[in-house]
């Protein structure tokens, strides 16, 4: 009890002091946020009106982002299969899931724009990049998705089909997809939702994609057509969520 | 008199159980016949069910089952497998799947591991899935998924799965439980009837005395893990059932155990 009444107080200090230090180590100047009102509005009449004359770039670069999307999707889900069941508990043995486990939590750890950058350096600008990195940084997802799914069937149809003198891989496909196969269809299509929205911003770094134009317009000074971009983006996420529920709804 | 399953002194405790499942049980099943194991919760029945199934690792004793002896440490051989059919408490069926689909599963250790896998029923395998459903009465549900359908409807599916595995010996674990009186009657003659048709030993658990001795031709009452009495079923006698059922308690130096 005690104890318990000690630890709040100290994670209470350390949240405080964490905000203290970063205010007082950060060039904070508040007075250049005060001042910066004029400064705000005349950016922000610069945007507007958006410049409507960019609708070819943005049709370009939108279709190249879900290029991207889907085969950067398709390659995570090549890579998930084989790993999901590596780094499942009731397939394989701990000494083979723990490590591939640690893997993939390794694989996350890593944000998608550090590999998209990494991938420009190994193989160059253009939607290759964009496609590996995404396909290696969805997998880490995927992978732990797909074997959470294995692990979470019911076991009494895999004991039946071992005890009829089913193999492993038949009970693979009869006693253990027909479970899972909801549960991967639901968590495919909720890792191609976050692919196709973390695509959208890859151009920046050079790895392909509709940010190339974002990232062009903002250093050529053209906010106008940045602001074009950037309410085709807005449109898009909102466009995939709405997607994405439909099909979660036929999955249900 | 051939043997379906014989079992000499075996014991059996399940890992983090401080009593024995299975204290010294010797038991001979006769080939052909249909045999139940009467007895109350935790008398051992499943454990005993499972072990000839060849699902448990551990046990002391001899057992052999169809004229192989199983081995305490290792799964019985694939090939092997499919003689021995279990019927589930719970039926283990693959719900999204179709009732036909349920049914073939039973047929695949008799196929070749390929066309397991390919998913290709020769018209041989198709065949016996079907008159598995006939037998049991539901080839109407054929086409409809496991988890729509009643509680009596898959038992019966349940059933069928089994027989399309061409068991030699059909382990029947409370095959009627769920079941009102009148439907667990119309299983256990389905259950014991094919088994006789087929030429096959069919030994199922029940907690019903009145319906093992409908159905069976012997019957054997197990209480605490063990043996209590192995009896044709003419020569079962009321107190025997009362005995086997009374409550537990304590009784110095008469082997039974308290079952809590
Ligand atoms: N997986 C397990 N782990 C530990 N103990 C178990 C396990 N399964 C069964 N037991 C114990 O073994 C004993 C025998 O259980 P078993 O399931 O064989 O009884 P049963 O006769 O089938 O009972 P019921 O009529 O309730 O189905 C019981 O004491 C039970 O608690
Ligand atoms: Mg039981």
């Amino acid at each position: 009890m005690r104890f318990r009444r000690f630890g709040s107080f100290a994670t209470s200090a350390l949240i405080a002091g964490a905000i203290l230090w970063s205010f007082a180590t950060t060039d904070v100047e508040l007075s250049r946020l005060m001042s910066a009102g004029p400064r705000i509005a005349d950016f922000l009449g610069r945007m507007f009106p958006p410049d409507p004359t960019v609708v070819a770039e943005i049709k370009k670069g939108s279709a190249e982002t879900l290029r991207i999307a889907i085969l950067g999707s398709l390659g995570a889900v090549i890579l998930s299969v084989p790993l999901g069941i590596l780094a499942s508990e009731t397939m394989v043995s701990p000494a083979l899931y723990r490590p591939v486990r640690m893997l993939l939590a390794f694989i996350r750890a890593i944000p998608l724009i550090l590999v998209a950058m990494l991938m420009v350096g190994a193989v160059g600008l253009g939607p290759l990049p964009g496609i590996i990195a995404v396909a290696f940084h969805a997998t880490g997802m995927l992978a732990k998705f797909y074997a959470e799914a294995i692990d979470g069937v019911s076991r009494a149809p895999i004991a039946a089909l071992e005890s009829a003198g089913a193999g492993p891989l038949a009970r693979l496909r009869y006693a253990i997809w027909p479970q899972m196969a909801p549960v991967v269809a639901r968590d495919t299509i909720f890792r191609f939702e976050l692919n196709l929205r973390e695509s959208l911003i890859l151009g920046i770094v050079g790895a392909g994609g509709i940010g190339f134009y974002i990232q062009t317009y903002v250093r050529s000074f053209q906010y106008d057509k940045a602001a074009s971009v950037t309410i085709a983006v807005v449109v898009m996420v909102i466009a995939i969520e709405a997607i994405n529920v439909a099909l979660r709804r036929r999955f249900a | 008199m051939s043997a379906a399953a014989q079992i000499d002194d075996l014991s059996f405790s399940h890992s983090g159980a401080d009593l024995p499942a299975l204290e010294r049980v010797s038991l001979l099943v006769p080939a052909g016949e249909s045999i139940a194991l009467l007895g109350p919760s935790g008398a051992g029945k499943t454990t005993l069910l499972t072990l000839l199934d060849g699902r448990l690792r551990g046990w002391r004793g001899r057992v052999s089952v169809l004229g192989a002896s199983l081995d305490p440490d290792q799964p019985p051989p694939r090939v092997r497998r499919p003689d021995t059919g279990f019927v589930f408490q719970e039926f283990a069926l693959v719900e999204r799947s179709s009732v036909l689909r349920n049914v073939l599963n039973g047929r695949l250790g008799r196929m070749s591991p390929l066309r397991a896998l390919l998913g290709s029923p020769t018209s041989h395998d198709l065949e016996i899935a079907r008159r598995a459903l006939s037998d049991c009465d539901i080839s109407d549900l054929a086409e409809r998924r496991a988890d729509s359908l009643s509680g009596g409807q898959r038992q019966r599916v349940a059933i069928a799965r089994c027989l399309a595995q061409e068991p030699r010996l059909i382990l029947a674990d409370e095959p009627v439980s769920n079941l009102d009186p009148a439907r667990a009657g119309e299983i256990l003659s389905l259950l014991t009837g094919a088994a006789r048709v087929r030429g096959a030993t069919a030994l199922f658990s029940s907690h019903q005395p009145d319906l093992a001795r409908r159905f069976a031709q012997r019957i054997v009452g197990m209480r605490g893990g063990r043996i209590v009495f192995d009896v044709p079923t003419s020569e079962l006698n009321e107190d025997a059932t009362a005995e086997l059922y009374r409550e537990a308690e304590p009784m110095p130096g008469s082997g039974l155990r308290v079952v809590s």
